[in-house]
């Protein structure tokens, strides 16, 4: 049986539940946002009001505003009729499980008897709330945990009861999976389930840590971020992020749920914190929490003095030396040798963390697989505990720990589970699956068919399986691609994947992909360029700049044609070529994918042409695209006045080095096709384009014509974005060479100074680019910029 | 030729100025200019319409809704007897004023004995200030003395600010000032003798039912004067045109949807029809200036307007000076040191609106008007016109 959700309903419009809806609603899934009735004659207004909240909200929840249109506002007093169209139900409404229960029983005649009901409580018992559900509904029923911000936190836990039915939760992983792009594990039902069960236990018991260590706010940030493979927001800034009102809510659940827990000391909130919280410091929405903005200047509250000062990053030259090892073995063990206090404070929040999720293990997840996943997902942690402590070394941090444990340095006196210190184990992910404490065995991976979508899916440390640099069949194999195939999905359709660093694009990735294109030809149906992201940054500028040091400009102007030739064929290879991107495509990246027959998107793909940033202009035939298809949309619809209007967000795209926030972005900005497929899970792109460019090749592909007779907007064009210039230019926005560049830029676009109209071919387009592009690169300016770059990873402006 | 006798106005109406995209966003420009030329004619009740010589009209972006030559269509569009011609004009923010000297000119020289000057725009149907396909020629680029032609308003009043000294704060206390003043004449109904209220009248679609619903509402008053703003709310207003700039949309005029229609008779006619005239059209000046300092146009018109009049700059009673700026007007006032209380009495662009080509034309109204009502016996309407101009025009009350 097909099973889709035709329309779906978010009860309760607050922060969770709108954003909720907002992400349905990119995922093109009309969706009624409910919640209480406003005044007679404004029914909606609390739906509206969170609809326009909605617009403000940064990262933004929606790829694109008009997105915001399809969630229709409901109210429980008018609207639960329309209940019945719906076949998921989340609700989303205050963390009352009185509330709760009295909605059900009042959504409960209005639902669709096939109708998936899901709550996305953080912190109440599932099953407690499947108690208050009418009989007919618990099979139907289940938690559904999503992450804040839902649209880009990839973890959603699924929570069954004892009722729910099992062929209804595999139905709704899948769609979350495949559908939403969401990564799904199915949680058990205890206090805060399992990312914020051991991710705000990590919080506290490095708070706890802090004071111990007395170590202020701005040092535990600046030692539990990046340089832990955690995310910037670390410690402290998390608390602030989510709002320190929230992050005390989820601790006295934790406190009031987990009375046996033997670190139930530590579910409680530093005192300082509970006075911020009690001034009405609550962190972002407040505009100050634990950090605030004071100025340009960012301010941290420092418990030992009881008031803000300047926020420093005090982490001392050995501890960062140690966090820069690249064994983990090595660097785990040299934290807790070392006599600095941060590298003890750091070998002590590991050591609670492994400690803790060791005992809880059994009682929290299925398996340390699904553990990992979650704090991978739901916290944006590089590496779960569990993969960090195998990789560092089962036993010795086994041992390590006990030790502590005996010695009285822990957290909890509580010893390691038997299974952690059994002689035979050397981790807890293993070929045969990853460990659960609760079967007393390892578990494999879900074998529900969306998976098989995932030909290559998130692998963690120490977890077998296929790896996509050495999976399939190599047909060859250069410095700067391989070239393979995956027999087992499709043998006709050829791999490539960059090597380069960043995936840039150098001598190795052209020669090598005009190599893979030739033989594609010859031997195959279609060829697909893949790998994880980003898709390409750009091309190789080290090389470029090696050249204009020796100042070999033959050779500059002949790499750059041999480009122009690359994209080309890209363009008109005879077997259809698709790009899967992900991540950034920049520059030459884009370029890449511009030429490609169709491209296959994550939803999450930064597109942009953002040569302007080096002084340079895009030469690979990307300004040659924009003009084809401005161009085009301007014939399309029949007014000659068109072409400019279509042309000009273009050129500013360009002109400000623009990058598309996401694919929908980058096929409004001319960078992609409104007929290529965007896909909301990343590890599904490589099956998509396998599929997409099978399906080209076996209904017939053939390559069209290079383009002759495209009108171009010629002078009169240029004119009309150099009046943009001249104004930015004397508005003092731009310098004198960014003048230059943009105007650059215009004359590529506009097909050169010839005559509004002029019908051109690419030949010409593309002699445009690689001429002013050249005249560019002469200048002391562009030379700047890019050394600057290089040097430093940043943008020079001058 | 030689001036052989006096032109006369004899009415001056105007719509409500609407915000751009505000109350007549769904209104055309030739309805509108329709509109004023009917009432207009209403005001002289018994003269005989197909005596009128010609309808000019200033429009500043005589393209699309109000392209084709838009004069001939509204006087067609108002029921005037199809004897009555048309002739659309433009001189960019200045043509409604133009339209008057225009029409006043036909008459003085014995051409016509009555006319109708008139002016319309709607900002809300142009995609871009600068008409709805932007091109200028690559010329204005390839020669450094020709690049201002390409200046932005916005950036030719920075400009202004920066040699006139002008700062962020004048200006925006200016703005603070021009919005109380609007909204004190509204609440004093200083307007209602100008004002020809609008019904507005639009088809959207009725979901529920499935069928087209007329809804009708009376356009009554301006629509951008704002009794809230304050010199805190704008100082929170970032630049637009300069990076380090003060000129901000809080202290720049605002972009209207509006028209208006002034009717002047010779004397032969106010005798024959026993018409009363609200004012005698005294002179009328443009000049040039710089372009990358257009703001300043009004300092070079203004004299040349007096001298023209033969009275000075102390026999003027009220002085409409169009606000495209604070910056540009400020330096006007300091320039040439106009007494700040006779200016713009009852408010300006920054408050009232300035839909660009209607501008002239609604300002004589409130001109002629104000001085009926306050007894004044000189006044002037000027403006800063885009591209280095400026114009004035001299009135007298009667």
């Amino acid at each position: 049986m097909n099973f889709t959700i035709r329309k779906a309903a978010v009860l309760g419009a607050g922060v969770m539940g709108a954003q909720i809806a907002a992400h349905l609603a990119n995922a093109d899934v009309p969706v009624l946002l409910f919640d209480l009735a406003g005044p007679q004659g404004d029914g909606n207004r609390v739906v509206n009001k969170a609809l326009a909240g909605l617009k403000k909200l940064q990262p933004a929840p929606v790829v694109k505003r008009d997105r915001l249109q399809y969630i229709d506002a409901a109210n429980y007093d008018e609207h639960l009729e329309q209940l019945r169209d719906c076949d998921l139900i989340i609700e989303a409404i205050a963390e009352r499980m009185d509330w709760k229960n009295a909605l059900y029983t009042k959504i409960g005649p209005f639902l669709s008897s096939t109708a998936i009901i899901a709550s996305n409580t953080s912190g109440l018992s599932i099953a407690a709330l499947a108690d208050g559900l009418p009989e007919a509904l618990r099979g139907n029923f289940c938690g559904i945990h999503f992450f804040n911000p839902p649209r880009t936190m990839p973890l959603v836990e699924i929570v069954p009861t004892p009722s729910s039915d099992a062929a209804m939760l595999d139905r709704l992983e899948t769609w979350l999976t495949t559908r939403l792009g969401k990564g799904v594990i199915r949680a058990l039902d205890t206090p805060n389930f399992v990312a914020n069960r051991i991710g705000v236990f990590s919080l506290l018991a490095t708070m706890r840590h802090a004071e111990t260590f007395g170590l202020a706010p701005d040092t535990v940030d600046a030692l539990t971020g990046p340089k832990i493979g955690r995310p910037k927001s670390a410690t402290y800034r998390t608390g602030d992020v989510v709002g320190l009102d929230t992050l005390a809510h989820v601790v006295t659940t934790l406190h009031a749920s987990l009375p046996n827990d033997p670190w139930h000391v530590l579910f409680s909130l530093p005192g300082w914190l509970r006075g911020l919280i009690e001034r009405g410091a609550l962190g972002q929405k407040s505009r100050g929490g634990v950090f605030r903005k004071q100025g340009k200047a960012i301010q941290v509250f420092d418990p030992t003095s009881g008031d803000y000062r300047d926020s420093r990053n005090e982490v001392a030259l050995e501890v960062t030396a140690i966090l820069g090892m690249h064994d983990p073995v090595g660097r785990l063990w040299a934290l807790r040798t070392s006599s600095h206090p941060q590298a003890q404070f750091l070998w002590a929040i590991f050591r609670d963390l492994f400690h803790y999720c060791a005992v809880q293990l059994g009682e929290v997840a299925e398996s340390a697989r699904d553990l990992d996943l979650a704090l991978r997902w739901g916290f944006g942690w590089a590496q779960g505990p569990f993969e960090l402590w195998q990789a560092a070394g089962w036993h010795e941090t086994a041992e390590a720990i006990a030790a502590d444990i005996a010695e009285g340095r822990t957290l909890s006196s509580t010893p390691l589970p038997g299974w952690v210190t059994a002689p035979e184990r050397s981790g807890v992910h293993a070929a045969q699956g990853s460990w659960s404490a609760r079967q007393n065995t390892h578990v494999p991976r879900s074998k529900l068919p969306v998976y098989r979508r995932q030909i290559f899916p998130e692998l963690l440390l120490g977890e077998i399986g296929a790896r996509p640099e050495s999976a399939g069949e190599t047909l060859f194999e250069n410095e700067g691609l391989r070239f393979w195939r995956l027999p087992a999905v499709d043998r006709g359709i050829g791999i490539v994947s960059f090597k380069t660093k960043m995936h840039a694009l150098g001598g190795s990735v052209i020669e090598g992909m005009q190599a893979a294109l030739a033989q594609a030809e010859a031997e195959l149906d279609g060829l697909v360029i893949w790998h994880d992201a980003p898709f390409a940054v750009g091309a190789d500028l080290k090389e470029l700049m090696t050249a204009v040091d020796d100042r070999e400009w033959a050779k500059i102007a002949a790499y750059i044609e041999r480009f122009q030739q690359t994209t080309m064929a890209i363009k008109y290879a005879q077997v259809p070529v698709v790009a899967a991107v992900q991540g950034l495509a920049l520059g030459g990246g884009c370029e890449f994918a511009m030429h490609a027959a169709r491209r296959v998107m994550a939803l999450e793909s930064q597109l942009g042409l953002v040569e302007v940033g080096v002084g340079l202009i895009p030469a690979g035939g990307g300004c040659k695209e924009l003009a084809l298809r401005c161009a085009r949309w301007a014939a399309e619809s029949g007014t000659a006045t068109e072409q400019l209007a279509r042309l000009t967000p273009a050129f500013m795209a360009v002109a400000t080095g623009k990058m598309a926030k996401n694919a929908v972005e980058a096929i409004d900005l001319g960078f992609a096709e409104r007929s290529d497929p965007i896909r909301f899970h990343p590890r599904e792109l490589l099956f998509a384009a396998l599929k997409q460019a099978r399906a080209l090749a076996d209904i017939g592909y053939a390559p069209a014509q290079p383009v002759r007779g495209v009108p171009v907007l010629g002078r009169a064009g240029i004119a009309a974005m150099e009046m943009t210039l001249v104004n930015m230019r004397e508005g003092g926005m731009i310098s004198a060479h960014d003048y230059r560049v943009s105007r650059a830029v215009a004359e590529a676009l506009c097909g050169g100074e010839v005559e509004a109209g002029t019908l051109v071919d690419e030949h010409w387009l593309l002699a445009v680019e690689r001429r002013v592009f050249l005249e560019l690169l002469q200048t002391p300016e562009t030379q700047a910029r890019i050394r600057h770059l290089l040097d430093t990873g940043k943008a020079l402006r001058n | 030729m030689k001036q052989i006798q006096d032109a006369y106005i004899v009415a001056a109406v105007r719509t409500p100025v609407a915000k751009r995209k505000g109350l007549f966003k769904n209104v055309r420009p030739d309805e509108l200019l329709a509109h004023v030329l009917r009432e207009v004619v209403a005001k002289a009740p018994g003269l005989d319409p197909t005596l009128i010589g010609d309808v000019i009209v200033g429009c500043a972006m005589p393209e699309a809704e109000q392209g084709m030559n838009v004069a001939r269509i509204g006087v067609l569009l108002s029921g005037l007897p199809n004897c009555v011609p048309g002739i659309t004009i433009n001189r960019f923010c200045s043509s409604g004023l133009q339209a008057v000297s225009d029409a006043a000119n036909q008459i003085r020289l014995g051409q016509a004995e009555v006319m109708i000057a008139a002016g319309t725009e709607s900002m809300t149907v142009m995609n871009h200030m600068m008409g709805n396909k932007v091109t200028v020629s690559p010329d204005v680029f390839a020669h450094d003395e020709n690049r201002a032609i390409a200046f932005g308003m916005g950036l030719t009043a920075e400009k202004v600010a920066t040699q006139w000294q002008i700062g962020r704060e004048a200006q925006d206390t200016f703005a603070v000032e021009s919005h109380r003043r609007a909204c004190a004449a509204i609440a004093a109904g200083q307007f209602s003798a100008e004002i020809a209220p609008y019904e507005i009248v639009e088809h959207l679609p009725d979901g529920h039912s499935g069928a087209v619903r007329e809804v009708r509402r009376w356009a009554n008053d301006d629509e951008g004067a704002r009794g809230d703003v304050t010199l805190e709310s704008l100082a929170k207003l970032r630049p637009v045109f300069h990076a380090k700039g003060s000129v901000t949309a809080g202290n720049a005029s605002q972009m209207s949807d509006g028209a208006a229609a002034v009717l002047l008779v010779s004397e032969k006619i106010l005798k024959q029809f026993n018409l009363v005239p609200l004012a005698r059209f005294c002179s009328f000046a443009v000049a040039g200036v710089p372009p990358e300092i257009m703001g300043i146009g009004p300092i070079a018109a203004i004299p040349k307007a007096l001298q023209q009049a033969g009275i000075g700059q102390q026999d003027l009673d009220w002085i409409e000076l169009n606000e495209a700026f604070a910056a540009q007007a400020l330096a006007v006032l300091k320039d040439i040191t106009l007494d700040p209380a006779k200016v713009n009495p009852q408010g300006g662009a920054i408050a009232l609106g300035h839909p660009l080509g209607a501008t002239g034309a609604i300002r004589t109204a409130t001109l002629v008007h104000g001085l009926q009502r306050t007894g004044g016996k000189y006044g002037m309407v000027s403006m800063c016109i885009g591209t280095g101009m400026g114009a004035a025009g001299v009135f007298e009350r009667l």
